[in-house]
């Protein structure tokens, strides 16, 4: 079966996405890997909402722009999205809908009696059950497959809403406005495991097997499922969430806590990343590990909170005032995100230093099929710690917690060990910790401080997938990256993509000998400015050979853009 | 353990005759009487003259930045419960900057103390207006005096639902380190505010005019400290000049309380392994 691409569109609030999940759900436990994008409004109820859903036998690493199905249950889903309807496709709406005679062309164009089965079967906000109906028939469910959906969702909401939904169902099924030209045979079957899973949700998990037990936050989208998932995380494993007063308080705080002993992590967007460059430069000036989250959406300022952007980074890359040491890393899937939230605990720790997590709003809050992350307690390095009994010998203070070293790390003594009391403080300080502001200890300090980090240039942590030796490298990270795979594998360019998996410190050595192995560097972000082929640019000191790919409407590249600029690029 | 041994040796840079010296003293005698480990000690300050407080302590110390003493605070207490935990800070801390968080920490009400130490003046940036200056008070940011009200940071905390609000005055060291015992032993979260005089920029809130004005709550109460509106009347009454523990609810449950803490609360023990079982209870929700 080739891509399958299907929008369920309605009005906010009635349960489109649920219905979508649901159907997502299903299909990957017959074998087959889904990719949705939820289309929302910066409202609770009402406006229109829409998810568009991919489905394939292999890994989808974005969505398709245009549909072979759309299910319509209100105008406004029509208006929108009937344009991105394939030539072949066909537009099921509901049939309380007035359609204009003269939408069609050659599309097909079916009405079904969405609203109509719910109300006689059930009640009419059931129409989420028809569209399960119609849909799950269409994408070669049997009846009691979604029979058993049906039950999953509303078994403990009484057996009236059970039986009602089940009659509703019943009715959609049997329904015959279908028949089977109309969509591809999906052949079900059954595959690895898998799980369903979006950015905000592996990062979590992965904060959990990282040995995180404290989380502040204030709410914010596209952020605050991790602090939601933790907060169902924590009871049951002995950890603390806390939903502070303000993202100041969620840094600081985390930066105490941290400091502490406990790995401890916050997470936001934009608007809250700016309020917590204090905090960052506080745990950049006493080398406490933290770790943040920043899950990008559309600024500045409130910008466009339920659209996706990668225009944080120029900020992040020197964030808060003065300088210190910081590193960021930027997943490109949802594996990555569960991966790299592991790394990024053992790096704040090993560095002492705050670790940036940097995702886009799609990467975040993109629910998708991955091959299930299987069982494994990760490896945890902690860093460098005085041991209890070296201590022991500063019973009256003087303990170094900033003591000059080679790499520029020094030990940790937490609060509570007898003999380390030190002081830490945001003021330039000695190695006792204790505020100075001599020139000398001032240089040694900064070296300290900004040089501990240099070792993670050598990393390799640009990704190039199956090199075909073209003249041209494509590369991104976040959500972006998914489009390029896609575009990269359709294309009969030569063209190669990559991944960045660490922006700072840039891994400068590998860019260099990827400029001499390429012609160009196409470097695909969604901000205005390029921010991230500005950095590589400056860190390389190369200007001619990074070139600069753009988008910054709130939508993701669609696999057509980037498949016309490959091929521009292969002539 | 004697009050010697919480200090570090340091001299403090405050002024001769700064009221903050007394509070230093009263924290490390209060710590001392209460023989608290000088390990399972920390002192979280601000910024300002008052911030330096904690660089003066044999403790695990933290000065943070300005107006985060708490949040950074609370941090700490939630990782390690097991600690003694004081945020130390100024009038610009706590009811400028910091407002927000003084009234969240209040409400939070973890186990822990916070001492403001109140001039009425910002000292470190060589005088100017505090939140907490009356109206009138010239400053070089206000040469024509004042015009905003002050906050009043009593009623501040009863109106946040405090559970333990005193006053002291650094001129009367006994009872100050008799409140900030008091304030630690509290279940919950006990603030503390000192009348602590500026030698150098307050030329109006001085030693002088606090013996003149202050009060003692023993002298002028009626009810106990448990009565909340007797607080706020005594407040009123003597516009906020008096020193004593002017609230306390016991009964009130704290954070630890609420949240029913146990050994087990600390979260910097060695990191606990997952088991595969509660692997798949927390990946359960994304089976499918």
């Amino acid at each position: 079966m080739e891509k399958f691409t299907m929008l369920i569109g309605g009005i906010q609030g009635e349960g489109v996405v649920s219905t979508g999940i649901s159907l997502m759900k299903a299909l990957s436990r017959k074998g087959y890997y889904t990719l949705c994008e939820r289309k929302f409004s910066s409202r609770i109820k009402g406006g229109n909402t829409h998810i568009i859903i991919t489905v394939s036998e292999e890994e989808v690493t974005c969505v398709e722009s245009t549909y072979h199905v759309i299910m319509a249950m209100d105008q406004e889903s029509i208006d929108l999205n009937f344009h991105q309807l394939r030539q072949d496709g066909i537009l099921f709406y509901d049939q309380e809908l007035q359609v204009s005679e003269n939408l069609s062309g050659n599309k097909k164009v079916i009405p079904l009696p969405i609203t109509e089965t719910a109300k006689d079967q059930g009640k009419s906000f059931m129409k989420n059950t028809s569209v399960i109906g119609f849909l799950g028939k269409m994408t070669g469910f049997a009846y009691d497959e979604l029979e058993e959906i049906i039950k999953n969702a509303y078994g403990k909401k009484g057996q009236e809403t059970l039986t009602q939904n089940l009659a509703v169902l019943k009715v959609a099924y049997n329904n015959d406005s279908f028949d089977s030209t109309m969509a591809p045979s999906f052949q079900h079957k059954k595959g690895k495991a898998k799980m369903m899973m979006m950015g905000n949700e592996a990062i979590a998990l992965g904060a959990v097997m990282a040995g995180c037990r404290f989380m502040a936050g204030y709410p914010i989208t596209p952020a605050s499922d991790i602090m939601e998932n933790l907060a169902l995380y924590f009871p049951q494993i002995g950890g603390k969430t806390v939903q502070t007063e303000d993202e100041v308080a969620a840094i600081a705080m985390t930066v105490g806590a941290s400091h502490a002993g406990a790995r401890s992590m916050t997470a936001t967007s934009g608007p809250g990343m700016t309020l917590m460059g204090e905090g960052l430069g506080l745990a950049g000036m006493i080398e406490t590990p933290i770790v943040v989250v920043d899950a990008q959406r559309a600024g500045p300022s409130t910008g466009m909170p339920t659209k996706t952007e990668q225009s944080d980074l120029s900020f992040l890359y020197y964030a808060g005032h003065g300088e210190y040491s910081s590193i960021i890393l930027s997943p490109s899937t949802v594996t990555e995100c569960y991966e790299m939230t592991v790394e990024a605990f053992n790096l704040a720790d090993q560095y002492q230093c705050p670790v940036i997590i940097l995702t886009d709003l799609n990467l975040s809050l993109s629910p998708q099929t991955i091959d299930a992350i299987p069982f494994e307690n990760p490896p945890i390095q902690r860093g460098l710690f005085a041991s209890e009994t070296f201590l022991s010998s500063y019973k009256d203070g003087g303990f170094p917690r900033y003591k000059i070293t080679e790499n520029g790390l020094s030990e940790r003594a937490l609060p509570g060990i007898p003999g380390g009391q030190h002081q830490v403080t945001g003021l330039e300080h000695n190695e006792l910790g204790r505020p100075s502001d001599n020139p000398d200890n001032r240089k040694k300090m900064m070296k300290k401080r900004m040089l501990k980090t240099e070792p993670l240039k050598n990393r390799n942590e640009i990704i190039v997938e199956d090199q075909l030796n073209g003249k041209t490298l494509f590369m991104a990270y976040g959500s972006v990256y998914g489009v390029l795979k896609e575009a990269s594998k359709r294309s009969e360019s030569d063209v190669d993509i990559a991944r960045i998996r660490q922006i700072k410190p840039l891994p400068v050595d590998q860019i260099k000998k990827l400029m001499a192995q390429y012609d160009s560097i196409v470097v695909v972000e969604e901000n205005f400015n390029g921010q991230l082929a500005q950095i590589i640019r400056q860190e390389t000191d190369r200007t001619s050979d990074i070139v600069s790919l753009t988008r910054y409407d709130g939508n993701n590249f669609t696999i057509e853009e980037i498949l016309d600029e490959m091929e521009r690029w292969c002539k | 353990m004697e009050m010697m041994d919480y200090g570090n040796g340091l001299n403090p840079t405050w002024c001769k005759g700064c009221g903050h010296f007394s509070v230093l003293r009263s924290l490390q005698t209060a710590a001392a009487r209460m023989n608290i480990p000088r390990e399972m000690l920390a002192v979280v300050s601000g910024i300002g003259c008052s911030g330096r407080i904690s660089g003066y302590m044999n403790a695990y110390s933290f000065h943070s930045v300005h107006g985060r003493s708490l949040p950074v605070a609370q941090g700490i207490k939630l990782a390690n419960p097991e600690l003694t935990v004081v945020a130390a800070g100024g009038d610009g801390d706590g009811f400028a900057i910091g407002t927000s968080h003084t009234v969240h920490a209040i409400r939070r009400n973890i186990n822990m103390t916070y001492i403001v130490m109140n001039n009425q003046v910002y000292g470190l940036t060589k005088g100017h207006v505090s939140p907490v200056s009356h109206q009138g008070f010239k400053t070089k940011t206000t040469p024509e005096g004042a015009v905003d009200m002050p906050v009043d940071p009593g009623l501040l905390a009863l109106g946040s639902g405090v559970s333990f609000y005193a006053q002291g005055f650094s001129a009367q060291q006994d009872e100050l380190i008799e409140l900030i015992k008091k304030a630690i032993e509290h279940p919950g979260f006990s603030l503390v505010q000192v009348f602590s005089p500026c030698v150098t920029y307050n030329k109006v809130n001085t030693y002088q005019w606090f013996r003149e004005h202050l009060k003692s709550v023993e002298d002028i109460r009626n009810t106990d400290s448990s009565d909340y509106i007797g607080a706020v009347e005594l407040l009123k009454e003597t516009k906020g000049l008096c020193t004593g523990v002017i609230f306390q609810n016991k009964e009130k449950k704290c954070y630890e309380e609420l949240h029913q803490e146990t050994k087990e609360s600390n979260l910097v023990k060695e990191t606990p392994q997952i088991s595969e079982e509660l692997f798949q209870q927390l990946t359960k929700k994304f089976s499918l």
